[in-house]
Order: structure tokens, then sequence, then C-alpha cells
């Protein structure tokens, strides 16, 4: 059998593509280093899991279901979601992740030569899908760790179909108020595609904090963006999902992949939104475990940013990579920023307090070894 | 900007009525591609030699692809051929002429094409016949003296990519303002570190204060398909030197984040270096003429969170690799190579890249063979002859046949030295020759 001719198979955009490789599973990680637990603060997971209504469906979930389709559209979890932001149910999409309705936004509006405008320092998947499909991602760099508005406006041409703001900002925790959304929507002047990804917005107390979905009524041209893995613990079942206009997403709806959201995750989601308590509960948890390395970082002496979220990032006297392998050894895992381009900074998800402990515990520990 | 995607491609049969054919084009190409006369005729010469053996051990049937491709300050002419009996011992640099049997004399060829080309690589590719690639530099006159003025005075300063005349320049401020340091042989040509960032092999940064006065710098190239080398940062004349070289590698660190490179490293460190965003590797030692020693640091930072690696080695360094692997904090599987008395390649082949100007060596094995530890002996006695004060081996350890080496290596007076991660297709081991072995 001849080989595969890939030279002339892949396009160039492919080609130039580096693949994101996902950290091995826990249990060959513990192994590699050897480490008997292991605290993941790495991916700003809800340390508290699925409210308990959505427990409850995980765990009375019939196996039988599992030979029969889904709803192709996630119906019922659209209704729900249309009841309490007072939409039409047409107005959401719901995709496996939000990462999914990314990837629906940028096929939807984008062709060969057109371009997507974001920060430098964000959230990469934007970047990442943007590129692999073949359009330019023109990334403006951060101001004062937020999303550059003047810097965004600046990068406009006629080819740019779609402006992405991560708000709040992952990693850096800065947002952008309403006012400021506001002003930065009316000079768009409704003439590109402007996404507001909210992924972290149930984290949110700030009374600035702008509502992207309120938004939509007087910019029919904001798509927002929010997931269930975050806030509603339900990362491992891979659902997140667009609001929008109608038209707006009638067109997006041309580019999604129905039935790729699978049964237990529609009905997890739709059990998780009941539940106010969680909110509660968890938004309660990052302010203690918030205070608790807030006052640690400070008497070790570390710089650190945060923001809204369940993350934080701390500034190392270390190579942020040799920081995850030591802290990794002592059963902690976190997030290494030099790929977010922000060297020698570690992103950590606030977590238990018995996580927290552990982490600082650690992170004294590789402090006293320093680099060598 | 030039790039290195100037190309001319012959596919022609291996017969010697061909000979002129693929000559003149690797003549003409290399000039064209700009190469000096000289050197343009080394090429042909090496390229001639080549191609008239593999028309000895090939069949006129077959076809040999020839490419040459312009890299600005060098020419390299690849040839991809499926012959058998291609025998690459002639490229080993203590390769002698023979003229007692036939064969002898076809190596001959061979013999001169190694000698007449700067470097060469051989690539076997698994059923896919084997790629031979012969690169020329270009030549290039000495840079010159600039004088030092090192009072401090530049206070601001903004970085940029450097267009060619700030590269000359930085290049004759490198060689001023660290002249103590150990420094990379190109900086001595400043005409070819403009054409190696012209080529886009190499990226440049420079700090320029307000009134366009050069204040620092720092270059980068691929060292392979996972990791880029740096060297420097390079800072003259600036009040807050750590600023700017902390400035300057995350200038470098912003440009190779989110792309394929898992590891930097730093062999030339300057004294500017800041030592936070690095991990020290080793330490290598370089004599000079006069016989002292200069320690070189190796650095290391990784780009990416570990994934782990799997790493061969042969039993007798297992102790050594899981002392430093457990130093550097690095996972990997260390996995052993035995000899089972598995039939090998008869002659094994270790390619030599020198700097004559600091009288150093660097062996690669490009062919583990029945002759292994005799071949590696012979390299060690000519470099000795010839006065190498430096002579130094790499390994890959993600390559096993290549661990093969390690007890010949350890016997003939090398020691492991420092471990370069995800520089191969694994780690990437450097010894370094201590002492004459047994």
């Amino acid at each position: 059998m001849n080989p595969v001719p890939l030279d002339k198979l892949v396009p160039p955009h492919v080609r130039g593509f580096e693949a994101y490789i996902p950290s091995k599973p826990d249990e060959v990680l513990k192994k590699l280093y050897g480490c008997s637990r292991l605290f993941r603060l790495n991916n700003n997971e809800n340390a508290l899991g699925p409210p308990p209504a959505a427990r409850s469906v995980i765990d009375r979930f019939p196996s039988s279901r599992a030979s029969v389709y889904p709803s192709g559209d996630a119906y019922p979890l659209r209704c729900k979601l249309a009841d309490k932001f007072g939409l039409d149910p047409d107005q959401i999409l719901v995709g496996n992740g939000a990462n999914e309705v990314i990837t629906f936004a940028i096929k939807a509006f984008c062709r060969e030569g057109d371009n997507i405008i974001t920060a430098d320092k964000t959230f990469a998947v934007y970047e990442w899908v943007a590129e692999f499909s073949g359009y330019q991602a023109r990334l403006v760099p951060l101001a004062d760790f937020g999303f550059d508005d003047e810097g965004m406006l600046e990068r406009i041409d006629e080819r740019t179909k779609i402006l992405f703001i991560c708000n709040p900002n992952n990693p850096t925790g800065g947002f952008w108020d309403e006012k400021k959304i506001r002003g930065f929507l009316e000079r768009i002047g409704g003439r590109q595609i402007v996404i507001i990804d909210e992924a972290y917005a149930e984290f949110m107390e700030a009374k600035d904090y702008p509502d992207g979905i309120s938004l939509i009524g007087t910019y029919p041209n904001v798509v927002v963006f929010r997931t269930f893995s975050k806030m509603y613990g339900l990362a491992g079942l891979r659902i997140g999902y667009l609001v929008g206009d109608l038209e707006v997403v009638n067109i997006i709806r041309r580019t999604c992949v129905v039935y790729s959201v699978n049964v237990l995750a529609q009905e997890a989601a739709r059990a998780a939104l009941d539940d106010g308590e969680h909110v509660l509960r968890t938004r309660e948890m990052i302010r203690q475990g918030k205070d608790f390395l807030i006052r640690e970082l400070n008497l070790l002496g570390l710089s650190y940013i945060h923001g809204g979220g369940n993350f934080m990032m701390i500034h190392l006297p270390m190579s942020d990579s040799l920081a995850y392998r030591k802290l990794m050894t002592r059963g902690i895992m976190v997030r290494t920023m030099t790929g977010f381009r922000f060297p020698n900074y570690i992103r950590v998800t606030v977590s238990k307090m018995e996580a927290m402990e552990a982490f600082i515990e650690a992170l004294e520990g590789i402090l006293r070894e320093g680099n060598t | 900007m030039l790039k290195q995607d100037k190309k001319v491609l012959l596919s022609v049969p291996l017969d010697n009525a061909f000979v002129s054919v693929a000559t003149s084009v690797v003549e003409n190409a290399a000039a064209a591609l700009g190469l000096g006369r000289s050197e343009a005729l080394s090429l042909t010469l090496s390229a001639e030699e080549i191609f008239t053996y593999l028309c000895r051990v090939g069949g006129a049937d077959q076809t040999v692809t020839i490419c040459c491709t312009g890299g600005v300050y060098y020419v390299q002419t690849d040839f991809e051929f499926s012959v058998k009996d291609f025998d690459m011992r002639a490229f080993n640099i203590t390769a002698k002429a023979r003229f007692d049997d036939e064969a002898g004399l076809q190596e001959m060829g061979l013999l001169i094409a190694s000698r007449s080309v700067d470097r060469f690589q051989i690539l076997e590719k698994k059923g896919q016949g084997m790629r031979l690639s012969l690169i020329k530099e270009k030549v290039y006159p000495p840079g010159g003296e600039e004088s030092a003025d090192t009072r401090a005075s530049i206070s601001r300063w903004t970085l940029k990519r450097p267009h060619a005349e700030e590269l000359k320049l930085f290049s004759l401020l490198v060689k001023a303002h660290h002249s103590g340091e150990i420094l990379p042989e190109f900086f001595e040509y400043p005409g070819k570190v403009i054409d190696m960032v012209a080529s886009g092999a190499y990226q440049a940064s420079v700090a320029l204060s307000p009134e366009e006065a050069l204040a620092g710098g720092i270059l980068w190239h691929w060292m392979g398909e996972r990791t880029v080398e740096c060297f420097g940062p390079y800072v003259f004349n600036v009040t807050d030197a750590p600023s700017l070289s902390e400035a300057l590698i995350e200038a470098c660190l912003s440009t190779i984040a989110k792309t394929p490179a898992v590891g930097l490293i730093v062999r030339f460190a300057s004294r500017h270096l800041p030592r936070a965003h690095f991990e020290p590797l080793g330490t290598l030692s370089l004599t000079t003429k006069a016989g002292r020693k200069i320690r070189m640091t190796a650095y290391f930072r990784q780009l990416l969170e570990d994934p782990g690696l799997s790493v061969w080695v042969h039993p007798v360094l297992k102790d050594f690799l899981e002392k430093e692997y457990a130093r550097l904090v690095l996972p990997r599987n260390i996995r052993g190579v035995t000899d089972k008395g598995e039939t090998r390649h008869r002659h094994s082949v270790l390619s030599s890249a020198f700097v004559r100007s600091q009288s150093q060596v660097t062996l690669r094995p490009l062919r583990y063979g029945a002759d292994s530890q005799a071949n590696l002996k012979a390299h060690i006695r000519l470099f000795h002859e010839e006065g190498i004060r430096n002579v130094f081996f790499s390994m890959d350890l993600g390559i096993p046949w290549q661990v093969g080496f390690i007890p010949f290596l350890l016997e003939a007076g090398f020691s492991p030295r420092v471990i370069l991660p995800h520089a191969g297709r694994g780690d990437m081991l450097l010894f370094q020759w201590e002492k004459q072995g047994k």
C-alpha cells in the first residue's frame, strides 16, 4: 500500500497547526509523578460537583435509555432556558460544551480571507478554531489585564466577522462593565458579530457585571456563550449553549451539528438550572478559598491577579512549568500560563479548603527549593 | 524578508549518462541560491561523487530526486533514492581512502563528497528509501571590532524586530560587551547573522533607546521540531539590565508560546540570563587554547506541562539517569536496551560537527554497527592527534539503537553531562570527553 500523500491532501492551515494535547488521565499522571492523591486545580472545575438535583438525575439514569437518541436539538433544555431568560427557545443553541458552539459560530460567519478579533491572552479556543479552519485570528494585547476595546476596534477591517470578548476574562478575571460593553457595541454599530463568552457569569457578584443576554434585544449582533461545565459542575458531560437574536441564531443553526449532546447531559443541565442554592454555596466556597489564598500569598510575598471567576493567577519567582512538575510530585495540578503568554504565572482553581491548604503547603515547599 | 523556500528539483535516472545533467543543475542552482563560486563548486563536486556512486551501486532503471534548497546563508542539496547497498561508512570523518580494491575506490567518491561540504545528514525513511542531505554554507568576511562603551546610560527602550544594519551592529556589540563569555561562532560574521535572520530560520528581537541606540537583543532558532534554542539575552549600556533581559526573554517566549515548541534551551547563556525563568540542566566545560577550563551551564525552560516520556538507556547508565531525572523533576519511563547478539550493520557512522574557533567537535550517531566501539575510538584518536580540545557526543534517548554507544563512550573516557529535554525524538543526552579511556 502506498503511503498516504499527506503533503497533497492536507491544507496548509491544518499542516501548520499544532494539535492540543490534553493532560493524561489522573491515574497515569499519579504514576508518572509518583503521588498518591491529586487535587485538580487546573481546569476551573467546581469542587462541589453538580447541584443535588442534577446528581439525582445522573444517579437515577436508567441504562436502557442509552440506546435511544437524545433530543437532537436539546429541545426540552432550550425551553427551560428560554423560560429562565424570557426568550424564544429558538434563540438558543445547545452544543457539546461551549467549545462546540464556538465552532458553530465561526463556521456560520467566516469564509476564506475573513478574520476574527480577540485578545492575545485569553481562552485559546477562539484563536484555535479560527486558525485550524483557515481564518486569521487577530490578537490584541490586553490592557491592564483586561480586553482592550480601543485596540480591538482599531484592528477591524472589511473582512472582520466576529469579535470575541471573554467576560470575565480567563485567565485574568478582568471584566467589562455594562457601560464599557455598551459603548463598544455602539461603536461596532452592528457591523460585526460580537460574541460575549460568559463561561464564568454565574460566579460574578460584582454589581456592575453586565448580563450579556439582556443586551441582545438592543444589539442583535450580540451572541452570548454560557456553559454548564463551570458553576454547574457538569464538565464531564460536556454541555454549553449560545443565545442570540432569532435571525442570527437561525443562521448559526445551519452549521450546528445536531444530536451532539447526549441525553444525560441535557437532563442533568435541565435539573441543574433549578438549584439556586448551589450557586450560593459555590460562591461562598470561592469567597472563602480566595480570602485564604490572598492571605497566604501575601505572607509568601507573591503577587497575584484575580477578578471574576473561580480562579486566580499567581506570579512565581520561577518557571511556571517547573513549578507545575514540582507541584505534581506533591499531588497538586495547576495550569501553567506560558502558553497563555504569561510566563512564570500559574492559574489555580479556587476550590475547597482542603485543596487550598494542600496547594499553599506544596507551594511553600517548592519555593523553598527554588529553581534547582 | 528573504525566506528559505526557493527550491530547484530534478528527477533523474541513475545512469552515468546523466552525470553532467545532475552536476550542472546543482552548480547553477547553488550559484543562483547565493553560494560563492568556490563553495558552489565544492557542493557540485560533492554532488557529482554522490551521483556517480549511486549509479555504480544502483540500477539504471532507478531514479534519484535531487533537490537544492536555498537557506540564504547556506544551500542544501538532498538526494532521495532507494538504493539498497548504499554504504555510509565513508561519511565517518575517520574514513580513509583505500586503493587496494574496487570497493575502496568506490568509497573514495563518498569520502570526497563528505569532506567537500560543511554538514551532512542521512535519514533512512522506513520503507521509502533514504535521504542524504549535503549542506554548504556561504563564506562571510569577519566583522571586525566595535569598542564597548560600558557607561550605563540607556534607561528607556522599546523592543522591535531588527533590520539588517541593526543586526550588524548588534553582532559587533555582543562581541564588544560580552567578550569574556563563550559566544556562538556566528557573531564573528555579522553578515551571516543577517542572512540567518533573513532566512527565517533564526529570529531576533532588539531593544532601542528613544534615540535609537542599541540597548540589547536576543536571537533564537528551532533546534528540531519541538525545541527552540536562544542566544543571549545580550544587554549593553542600560541602567536596568535585569528588566531588559527579562523583557527580551519574554519577547522570545511570547513568540514561541502556542507553537509546537515544548522547551527553550540556552547553551550559550549570557551573564544577563534571568535565572528565574530557567532551570539549570547541567554543565559542560570548554578548554581554551591557554588550557583554562570555562564552565558552561545549559539552561532550560519548559513551555508546556510535561506529559511524560519514555527514554531508552543502557543498564550501565540507568542509575545516572534516574538521579538526573529526579533532580530535574522530569517524569520519565526509563526503558533498558541490551545487546542480545542480534545482527547489526557492519559499519557504524558518526557525524562530526566542528566549531573550529573553539576547538570543539560534537559527534552524533547516524548508524550503529558491529564496529561501533572501534569507530568511536578512531574518532577520539583523530581528534586527539588534531589537537581538538573539546569533544562532545550527542545522543537521542528516544532512539533505542543510539544508546548502544553508551558503554563504548564510558570506556573511551566520556562522561554524561547534560540532558536536554525533548530536544530530539526523546531527550538528548550530551556526553563530554574527559580523558583518554581504556
